[in-house]
């Protein structure tokens, strides 16, 4: 069995008390927190931390740990004798312990409440999947690497069709195992869509910027524009303004009822960088007749307070 | 070819749990679900019936609530301050998220 260093993890003297372990255990978790922290030992170092105060701040354990005495880190030592009579394991699986789990177990029996063989629920699995806004309106089927206590595994996963950004989802008994008849663990899945190129996704409507000319908007048009499925005609109503969102009803994403968001195409009016001669004569001559002034218009529509 | 899996429970209010099947998914014992309850941190849909079930809405802050208060070893009203803040952030994401779609 291999010698852990309890003390230096934390960071703290050996006779340091328990508002002195908490405080450096604290500092410490904050500090390679795999939340926080992006450090690719980010996750192992704050295990090693997390193990070393499952130890130090329970007074029964920490005294079983002082009882090894001072040793080298990840020095090769033999456990006290009574250890081995306290620990209901084999000889064999005694050896080839972990101190950690070693440590746990004592605590278990001790403690009298969580004794080792009674059941205990396998571990959750949880993470993010990112797919795109045609798999979540569709459905798609995902490979999920799981890491557990049997080593690694893959597990195809169907998505159901409707999920939206932010959903979470449930796999019941596709976790760790449990052990002494205790249930399996579950699978969390959060939901986030990929950016796409041209939708934007609110829900289930889903929102796209219309570029049109200034004659289109001005006079109206019939547009083909892209949706999930293929592209339809859509009627630009004469006098689009730019911002005025045009709804194409149940084009948006599927949902979890079988029912559809809806498309919005957003109207952004834009321009030629250059004109050609001709074109220069006929807004010059627009530019002379028109009495339109988007100012004035805007002015009215919006006053300042 | 592996098996495909498909009984996915959707985690929003329109699911229910009981109170057994929040303490297993949240890993939190009822004692302290019935806790966070009396804070006004949790809610169950009907206060008045004798069995308390409640929307599979609330397991994902719980579980993260939770997770943050193993991790760090808090007590658990922290629990019932970070839900709070969950809830926010949540709302706050998703309405940045709408506007986002709206006015880019």
């Amino acid at each position: 069995m291999k010698y852990k260093d309890y003390y230096a993890a934390l960071d703290v003297p050996r006779d340091a008390d328990l508002e002195q372990i908490k405080k450096a255990y604290r500092k410490l978790a904050r500090q390679h927190h795999p939340d926080v922290s992006k450090a690719p030992d980010a996750e192992a170092r704050f295990k090693d931390a997390a193990e070393a105060y499952a130890t130090l701040k329970n007074p029964e354990k920490r005294a079983a740990y002082d009882e090894l005495g001072r040793q080298p880190a990840g020095a090769e030592f033999s456990p006290p004798p009574q250890w081995r009579n306290e620990h209901d394991a084999g000889a064999e699986s005694f050896e080839n312990m972990d101190l950690a789990d070693l440590l746990a177990a004592m605590g278990r029996q001790h403690g009298g409440a969580q004794h080792s063989s009674m059941p205990m629920h396998g571990r959750d699995f949880e993470d993010t999947v990112h797919i795109s806004l045609a798999d979540a309106h569709r459905g798609t089927t995902l490979s999920l690497n799981l890491r557990d206590g049997e080593g690694e595994r893959t597990l195809e996963v169907s998505i159901p069709p409707g999920v939206m950004s932010g959903q979470k989802l449930r796999l019941r008994g596709k976790g760790d195992k449990g052990r002494n008849g205790g249930a399996d663990g579950d699978i969390y899945l959060h939901i986030a869509l990929k950016p796409d190129p041209v939708f934007r996704a609110d829900r289930h409507d889903l929102y796209f910027d219309l570029a049109l000319t200034p004659w289109e908007a001005s006079l109206g048009a019939e547009i083909e524009v892209p949706t999930l499925d293929a592209p339809v005609m859509l009627t630009v109503p004469a006098g689009s303004r730019s911002g005025r969102k045009l709804r194409l009803r149940g084009r948006g994403l599927a949902n979890s009822r079988g029912d559809r968001g809806d498309l919005y195409a957003t109207v952004r009016i834009d321009v030629a960088a250059t004109l050609s001669a001709r074109e220069r004569e006929l807004y010059q001559e627009l530019a002379g007749i028109s009495t339109f002034n988007p100012r004035l218009a805007s002015a009215k529509e919006k006053p300042h307070e | 070819m592996s098996e495909l899996h498909l009984e996915w429970q959707w985690l929003d209010a329109g699911e229910a749990l009981d109170l057994n099947e929040l303490s297993r998914a949240c890993e939190m014992s009822a004692a302290e679900l019935n806790e966070l309850i009396e804070y006004g941190a949790l809610s169950p849909l009907d206060p008045n019936q004798p069995e308390l079930v409640f929307a599979a809405q609330c397991i994902a802050p719980l579980r993260t609530a939770g997770k943050l208060r193993r991790d760090y070893d808090l007590d658990l009203f922290t629990v019932v301050l970070m839900l709070d803040y969950l809830h926010r952030i949540e709302t706050l994401e998703e309405q940045l998220r709408s506007v986002r779609a709206r006015d880019s």
